[in-house]
């Protein structure tokens, strides 16, 4: 029997068995006042607010940790119970700063609460505690120590959500107080300011640094949206007074965040309110730009496109759409792109990310996306994590891996050539040499088989190809494995074994595996050792891509790609294009269009004439930055529509101002297909515009006249176009949103994919050789440079870079050296280098650290003062064309 | 060596100022280790817990719970690895008798261990030593290296197939670690903060594994009832709390020490014919189970100091100390010097005890300045009752019973420092 | 890897840091390395090392006076034993003596209450003390010097 039933204060309810009191009452809402109890952390029993009688056990227990058994008949609330509960707050407020008139948490302090409704009107306990100074030494966080009634919350949340395990108790008894690190500043501490602590301080010892007298609790509209920086899509709850958004909070409900949200997420929104912000339209006279009216700037843009088109063709237009922007405005581009400009040049930055996840996860599986759910890694045995570094990338889903093998009992094992947190955490870790993973996937495949750990009967009946893959396997001994990628033989036969034997193993894989050269390969050979292992169409296991951006997932699901439709429907197949010809009403173009780098190769060589940009910085995220910025200079006509004057939008002839995430209405897709609601929180910032509503008023210029009064008219049309999305419905997606594939009205959505069936019906099995990477490093460009990102920004910077908190705490880039490398080169910790490589230099500070191996140096891309896509290659993998940004050989000078 | 008072019983401490400690052959010699070969060759651990069982055993660290079915409930539960922990974080003060045992006959611990280990299905010993024992830490660790030479301890013990390892731990200062979830803690390396219970550590014990935990008088009984059985045993003591108990005698009296006796002996019998009475003036009172422990006035001097007959007078025998005060004796300043431990020794964790503490000291401090106010007596006892209901172990739970027997016999000396005046001139008002 | 490894080692490991340290405590740094060899954060090391009173995170003297405050030692005539010893060494509870010698330190029970009042000096037991016996313990330890 798995429930049971009791009563609480008379009241019958049932309950599941194994929850205590006051999971029951909560539910039930029946009220226990409470602490030191916070749903989603472990019970801690301190604050001892919640005892509660229970009829036929002497005294009195404590609801949070006391489990509901059968019959039990709770009383929550008597006068003895009361006068307990009043004394211990009594108690409490006898060490507690007594400043509710200008403390942040008034109106919103539990404490305030609780001694209010025990009617407390006296001060029983004079005040004995000496006053300690606040702790202001984060961007983010204010401690006061004076209001900390030391429940312990921000303890556990620090050690079991962000598994950081910067604060804690320090002394014992009356003495007791709240350390960070070794009774350090915060800053000079581990913490890496998600601010779990201050969304569950009950009272206000720990609040935003930056709110401070910015509003009080009460006068804040609150408006539920999700989080525009990775593709986690953590829900948010943005805090407004006089339309400025103030506090951000995790959503608790959030499926995926589960109320955890990372700095950038918690801290980072005030690049909405920058003074930075496009505000009007702006076109370029003579090199400068001048503020310029809608009517004036959308004629223009118009007249300029279509002149272009009919100069030169359809092929000499192109566009760039935005993984930032909504699912319905990714939709409308490209729909705009095909039938106004009349090509298939569309494109956005997924193609620099996950193009050959899409590429290979397709010729393998059927479907190019997540297979499976943030939520399952918890049901895995063994999680493998290679080429993410996913505690500063996707620092939810990272600090869940902490928290699941240290909490969990689940396995981590990483492949990385770089020292990343989460090695620290894992039980394995194989670093390998930049740009031999499909060497080492086929050597721990090899073992898998030679050893009979592989899953015979999945691949059996499940998949197709098997023998032609054996064949190329069976190259990998473990000995030449290690020659070509450094891992010693023994840790690879380890890894195997993990891996091979646990019952759900999940794939988890980022960056480090498709920005190569070789990354469709890279992507295949995941999908063969997962296909090997029977590890697909389970819960907890699969081949799991973490998308980057907000809405990549959203912007290649609707067909911002030049190869598809919305739905990857293939543009090349005549039925697919005689469907949306009908549902368009105009003739679509068959032929295939260009992607990212390709456009920017024909743009440089004159091919193409006019561009439209939407919130994409080409001119950082790029490869080979020089020749990006040749292609864009060579262009008859470039039309940037941001929210902000990005290095691209100041090459453009005419730049139209966007709103961000919280000025409109939309959807976004996460990494794990689920589609979740935005809610517009704010009305544009000055002239701006609605994304959406800017491109309908281009196409209705350039003779396609769309009508749409809302994104929600515009998911009705996708769901009708779009399988996959049948039956996504704004109506629908409420707090928890829907999973695709969701074909149709009444489906519930799907949490894991290929469940009996794969996409493509059987899963196939690719043999894939071993290619080393285009550009080693040699005599006159002796180290390997690899690109990534830290905690603190995103992507190009745009947004992170233009919040104080962020590019407060990160102000600068830098290259990370090894200390052997650093000593040759005779460099010293924060010097200046000059860094080059075959296409371009840089200045940048240094950084040594044991993070890189020997030889191996790692720059970010966000810092335009030292763009490091100066230096990357732009050769491409032939299949999906994206540029090996992992792999580069660069020279190192001391300045 | 501590001064064993004339002891005509022992059952504990047979071998106490007998057998050169540090020899494991003069303890073999008094039959030792015959217990552990007896278990191992003859009985079955279900044999051996009934006969524990039989015995009537009661913990000696001061709860008394019945120590066979203690190790019934960690027999039976399924999950592994199993722990034994000997409990020898002796803290309470006034009590030394953990001590004396763990100086005098160290084997008789281990021996102890093995035995429950056995009976339980347990491999693996931890013994919790104060860090201030450091002689009892030296005396064990000679010990523990002996028994592994001798192999008792380690792999294969008495050839039974039965292995068993011991390993030491010292304690760092520490009251709380001496309650048995803040020693669990402790032994993980983490604060000695207590754990709400259930789950008891039968269940869930160290490392959230089934955990015995016994203290050290009560594992000094277990070779004796083992080689001469449970009803040799109950000859001892009442019906209800049989066997003997080691009590340990301090303050006021002629000779202090320690002393075994039956179970049931009374304070008077302990005063007059162990303790050779009184030093010079008249008893006033007496603390029985260290700090925490009642004031027992001169109406009690004929109870019996057994658990059952204290808890039908609403208190408890605890660890066994008794400290006898004399007239001379202010029984507020004592209050004071009670109060002061508790709030140096509350963990913090839980709210009631780490503010409950720090307050009550500060109202018995005004008091014993001549700065209380009448309200301030009644304010103690609510303030230690909502300690009592509320706190999360036993250390808050448990100081309402100093508090409110020291008011039961003395309010009106209390009452007299609120006007002014020490009637026994020790508080400077 | 930071995972607790050897977290139930860190008592003993932060006890012999102190044991080892000439002025009996125990060093920022070395504080650092146990956290680090235990799977420790900083956080909970410091937790840890200043819940336990034996430990100190200031440098002490070459012995450490602990003095008995318990129940029976106070009721036994503690008050003048910490009179005479703040007035011999010219410290107060917590302090240590300016040439470093001595450190004087209240602590709960030391299990010898027959001989109360009792005080430790780093290892030895000295029980049955009177303001006398005090003084001349005191003697007797400078004269080593």
């Amino acid at each position: 029997m798995n429930t049971v039933n009791l009563t609480i204060n008379g009241k019958l309810v049932q309950a599941e068995k194994g929850s205590t009191i006051i999971e029951v009452a909560l539910a039930n809402g029946i009220k226990i006042p409470h602490l030191c109890y916070e749903k989603g952390l472990s019970i801690a029993g301190t604050c001892r607010v919640c005892m509660v009688k229970i009829k036929d056990r002497p005294g009195m227990e404590a609801a949070c940790t006391t489990e509901v058994v059968e019959g039990m008949k709770v009383i929550t609330s008597d006068e003895e119970i009361d006068e307990a509960r009043k004394l211990i707050v009594e108690l409490i407020l006898s060490e507690h700063k007594h400043d509710c008139l200008v403390c942040e948490s008034n109106g919103q302090c539990e404490l305030q609460d609780l001694a209010y409704d025990l009617g407390i009107d006296r001060i029983l306990f004079p005040v004995s505690k000496s006053v300690e100074p606040t702790e202001d030494s984060s961007q983010v966080i204010l401690k006061d120590p004076n209001k900390c009634i030391l429940c312990g919350r921000c303890v556990r949340s620090c050690a079991e959500i962000t598994v950081q395990r910067v604060l804690d108790f320090a002394a014992r008894g009356s003495g007791t107080f709240l350390i960070s690190g070794l009774d350090q500043p915060l800053v000079d501490t581990d913490c890496v300011s998600c601010g779990a602590c201050i969304q569950t301080c009950p009272t206000g010892a720990l609040t935003e640094k930056l709110a401070r007298f910015q509003g009080r609790s009460w006068e804040f509209r609150k408006v539920q949206t999700v989080c525009p920086y990775c593709g986690v899509g953590c829900q948010i709850e943005l805090n407004i007074k006089n339309d400025k958004i103030v506090k951000v909070y995790g959503v608790e409900e959030g499926p995926d965040n589960k109320g955890h949200l990372c700095v950038k997420g918690r801290f980072g929104f005030d690049y909405v309110h920058h003074k930075d912000r496009l505000t009007t339209p702006l076109i370029k006279h003579n090199g400068k730009f001048e503020e310029a009216s809608w009517d004036e700037a959308l004629n223009l843009v118009a007249t300029k496109f279509k002149e272009l088109k009919d100069k030169y063709g359809s092929d000499a237009l192109a566009g760039l759409s935005s993984a930032k922007c909504t699912n319905e405005e990714n939709y409308l581009f490209q729909k705009f792109i095909r039938i106004c400009f009349g090509t298939n040049n569309v494109d956005h930055c997924a193609r620099l990310c996950h193009a050959s996840t899409v590429a290979g996860l397709t010729r393998a599986f059927g479907s190019g996306a997540m297979t499976n759910s943030i939520r399952e890694f918890e049901r895995a045995d063994v999680i493998l994590v290679t080429g993410s570094n996913t505690t500063e990338t996707h620092p939810v889903i990272g600090n869940y891996f902490k928290h699941l093998a240290a909490y969990n009992g689940t396995k981590l094992m990483v492949v990385d050539p770089r020292a990343i947190e989460l090695t620290e955490y894992a039980e394995i870790w194989l670093r390998q040499k930049s740009g031999t993973d499909v060497a080492w996937i086929n050597g721990l495949m090899n073992i898998i088989i030679n050893e009979g750990l592989y899953n015979k009967e999945f691949v059996e009946n499940r998949t197709e190809n098997f023998d032609e893959f054996r064949k190329v396997v069976s190259k990998y001994t473990p000995g030449k494995v290690e020659k070509i990628t450094g891992i010693p033989e023994e840790k690879l036969i380890a890894a195997a074994r993990m891996y091979g034997k646990a019952d759900r193993g999940s794939i988890v894989f980022a960056m480090g595996i498709t920005q190569h050269t070789t990354g469709t390969d890279n992507v295949l050979s995941l999908a063969n050792l997962a296909m090997l292992c029977g590890n697909v169409g389970r819960e907890g296991t699969g081949v799991n891509p973490l998308r980057g951006q907000n809405n990549v997932q959203g912007a290649c699901d609707l067909g911002a790609l030049p190869n598809v439709y919305p739905g990857y429907q293939k543009v090349s197949e005549a039925k697919v294009r005689e469907n949306f010809e009908t549902a368009w009403g105009v003739k679509l173009p068959p032929k295939d269009g260009l992607t990212v780098v390709e456009i920017m190769d024909a743009a440089s060589k004159g091919e193409i004439k006019g561009f439209y940009i939407m919130g994409e910085n080409p001119m950082l995220s790029d490869p080979n930055l020089n020749h990006v910025r040749e292609g864009l200079e060579n262009l008859d006509f470039l039309v940037v529509q941001d929210i902000f004057l990005t290095e691209t939008a100041e090459l453009a002839d005419v730049v139209l101002p966007g709103v961000s995430f919280a000025e409109k209405n939309g959807t976004f897709t996460n990494t794990c297909r689920r589609i979740q609601l935005l809610h517009k929180a704010i009305p544009p910032i000055g002239k701006s515009r609605e994304d959406w509503k800017i491109i309908m008023e281009i196409g209705k210029r350039m003779g396609y006249p769309m009508a749409y009064h809302s994104p929600r008219e515009i998911m009705d049309e996708i769901a009708s176009l779009t399988p996959i999305y049948g039956g996504v419905h704004f109506d629908r997606l409420g707090e928890q949103g829907l999973q695709w594939p969701c074909p149709s009205r009444e489906h519930p959505g799907t949490p894991y994919l290929h469940k009996d069936k794969f996409t493509r019906g059987k899963g196939l099995f690719t043999p894939v050789d071993y290619i080393p990477p285009a550009e080693l490093p040699d005599e006159e460009y002796p180290f390997l440079l690899s690109t990534g990102r830290v905690l603190y920004h995103f992507h190009t910077g745009s947004l992170s870079r233009r919040s104080k908190p962020l590019d407060g705490i990160a102000p600068e880039g830098f290259l990370e050296i090894s200390p052997q490398d650093a000593e040759k080169l005779r460099i010293k910790n924060n010097g200046w280098v000059r860094v080059s490589s075959r296409r371009g230099k840089l200045k940048v500070k240094v950084k040594i650290t044991h993070r890189v191996d020997k030889g191996v140096v790692f720059m970010t891309f966000h810092f335009a003062e030292s763009a490091v896509n100066l230096l990357t290659s732009d050769a491409l993998d032939p299949v999906a064309k994206i540029p090996e940004y992992k792999v580069s050989a660069v020279k190192i000078e001391r300045i | 060596m501590i001064k064993e008072l004339k002891s005509p019983l022992r059952v504990v401490l047979d071998n106490y100022g007998r057998i050169n400690p540090e020899s494991i052959e003069e303890y073999i010699a008094q039959d030792g280790y015959e217990a552990v070969g007896k278990v191992l060759r003859e009985m079955r651990p279900e044999q051996v817990l009934s006969e524990v069982k039989a015995s009537g055993l009661q913990g000696r660290g001061g709860a008394a719970f019945p120590t066979g079915l203690k190790w019934e409930f960690t027999a039976k539960a399924k999950a592994a690895p199993k722990y034994i922990i000997c409990n020898a974080d002796e803290g309470e003060p006034g009590t030394f008798k953990d001590r004396a045992i763990l100086e005098g006959d160290p084997h008789k611990i281990i021996e102890g261990m093995i035995i429950a280990g056995y009976a339980v299905g347990a491999h693996y010993g931890y013994i919790y030593i104060r860090g201030e024992y450091l002689l009892s830490i030296n005396r064990f660790n000679k010990a523990l290296k002996q028994a592994r030479e001798h192999r008792f301890v380690g792999e294969d013990v008495f050839g039974s197939g039965f292995n068993f390892q011991i390993e030491i731990h010292q304690g760092a200062g520490s009251y709380v670690c001496g309650e048995e979830t803040a020693l669990m803690e402790s032994l993980e390396g983490k604060r000695g903060n207590p754990r709400f219970k259930p789950p008891f550590p039968p269940s869930s014990g160290l490392w959230g594994k089934p955990t015995l935990i016994n203290n050290v008088e009560t594992l000094a009984n277990i070779a004796p009832i083992i080689l001469k059985g449970a009803d040799w045993f109950r000859i001892f003591g009442t019906k209800e709390c049989p066997g003997t108990k080691v009590y340990a005698i301090s303050g006021h009296v002629k000779e202090t020490g320690l002393i075994e006796a039956p179970m049931g002996i009374t304070l008077r019998e302990i005063i007059i014919d162990y303790a050779q009475g009184m030093r010079g003036s008249k008893f006033k009172m007496a603390q029985v189970g260290g700090t925490a422990g009642a004031i027992l006035g001169e109406d009690m001097l004929d109870v019996p100091l057994d658990y059952a007959s204290l808890v039908e007078k609403g208190l408890v025998l605890g660890s066994g100390a008794i400290l006898v005060m004399d007239e001379t004796t202010c029984a507020l300043d004592m209050l004071k010097c009670f109060l002061n431990f508790f709030k140096r020794e509350s963990c913090g964790k839980c709210i009631p005890c780490r503010v409950g503490t720090e307050k009550l000291l500060e109202l018995v401090t005004a008091i014993s300045r001549g700065e209380g106010k009448e309200d301030d007596i009644d304010l103690m006892l609510h303030t230690a009752k909502v300690m009592q209901k509320t706190s999360l172990c036993a250390l808050g739970q448990s100081l309402i019973l100093p508090i409110s027997t020291i008011l039961k016999y003395f309010r009106e000396e209390v009452t007299e420092h609120i006007k002014g005046r020490c009637p026994t001139g020790v508080c400077k008002i | 890897m930071k995972l607790r490894n050897k977290e139930k080692d860190v008592i003993a490991l932060l006890s012999k840091a102190q044991r080892e340290n000439k002025h009996n405590y125990i060093t920022e740094d070395k504080l650092k390395l146990i956290a680090q060899e235990a799977g420790l954060s900083y956080g909970e090391v410091y937790g840890v090392v200043t819940f336990y009173s034996l430990f100190s995170l200031k440098p002490r003297g070459e012995y450490i006076i602990r003095v008995c405050d318990s129940g029976p030692c106070h009721l036994m005539g503690l008050k003048s034993i910490f009179e005479v010893l703040e007035k011999e060494l010219k410290i107060k509870v917590g302090e240590t003596t300016n040439d470093g010698m001595f450190t004087l330190e209240e602590v709960s029970c030391l299990g010898i209450c027959n001989e109360a009042p009792v005080m430790m000096i780093n290892e030895k037991v000295c029980g049955n003390l009177t303001p006398q016996k005090i003084r001349e313990i005191l003697r007797e330890l400078r004269k080593k010097k």
